[in-house]
């Protein structure tokens, strides 16, 4: 099913499944209009060859509180440096300098 | 064909129960597998006892020791079944510094010197600094 909006762009609102607004209701079109601000790797604006598994402050940040990998359409990393992160978070894991799971899960 | 010698680093954790002679036997003998094996300790430090993230056989906490060396390839194998042999030595890790790795890193003994020991549940062992000739700039000169 395809409507118009009002500025005349033309979106796909799929099938109506008989839940929510079927019909007149309007898509907020502010959140399309609005640019939204391209999250930076931090790993690139510090310039970062290689991240080390041995510090583990700066990996800690990287790692929730449940001590999962947070993924990096959250923190806005590259696929780089991603990739580098979690072979030093697995390598810290196996060193004992971050736990698998915290303590706050069990 | 004789290939160029790598620079590897090694962790490894040490029963933070025994006694600090014993521990520096350990290392000793490490350092005596890689220089009989035709290495060259470039760089050695020792972070002391430090808190483990979670228990390792029913023990919170083991004295970290980080060593740096070039190795032709044989060296790292034969370093890994020593560690294994040892009963003392409870984990351990030890990678190849690639280009990336040397140009960011920093040297083992200045990461020690940035980041105290969390708890150190055994007192009374002060973190010993045991930085070897090649600071981590001249190393990345050589490359």
């Amino acid at each position: 099913m395809r409507t118009n909006s009002p500025s005349g762009q033309q979106y796909d609102r799929g099938p109506q499944h008989g839940r929510g607004p079927q019909q007149g209701g309007q898509r907020n079109n502010t959140r399309q209009q609005q640019p939204r601000k391209k999250r930076t790797c931090r790993f690139c604006e510090s310039h970062d060859s290689s991240i080390d598994y041995k510090n583990e402050k700066r990996l800690s940040r990287c790692v929730s509180e449940q001590g999962k990998i947070i993924p990096r359409r959250i923190t806005g990393t590259c696929a780089r440096h991603q990739r580098q992160l979690v072979l030093a978070i697995k390598r810290a894991r196996h060193m004992a300098l971050l736990p698998f799971v915290s303590d706050a899960v069990s | 064909m004789i290939q160029a010698p790598k620079l590897y680093e090694t962790a490894f954790i040490i029963n933070a129960s025994l006694d600090d002679p014993v521990i520096d036997g350990i290392i000793d003998k490490v350092k005596d597998v890689i220089v009989k094996n035709g290495g060259e300790i470039v760089d050695i430090a020792k972070w002391g006892r430090k808190r483990f993230a979670f228990p390792i056989k029913k023990k919170n906490n083991g004295f970290y020791v980080v060593c740096e060396f070039k190795a032709n390839g044989p060296l790292p194998a034969k370093l890994e079944h020593h560690y294994l042999l040892d009963e003392n030595i409870i984990r351990f890790l030890t990678i190849a510094l690639d280009k990336k790795a040397l140009v960011s890193r920093i040297s083992a003994s200045d990461l020690m010197k940035q980041s105290a020991p969390s708890t150190p549940a055994a007192a009374g062992s002060p973190v010993e600094a045991a930085p070897l000739a090649a600071p981590a700039a001249g190393t990345s000169e050589k490359n």
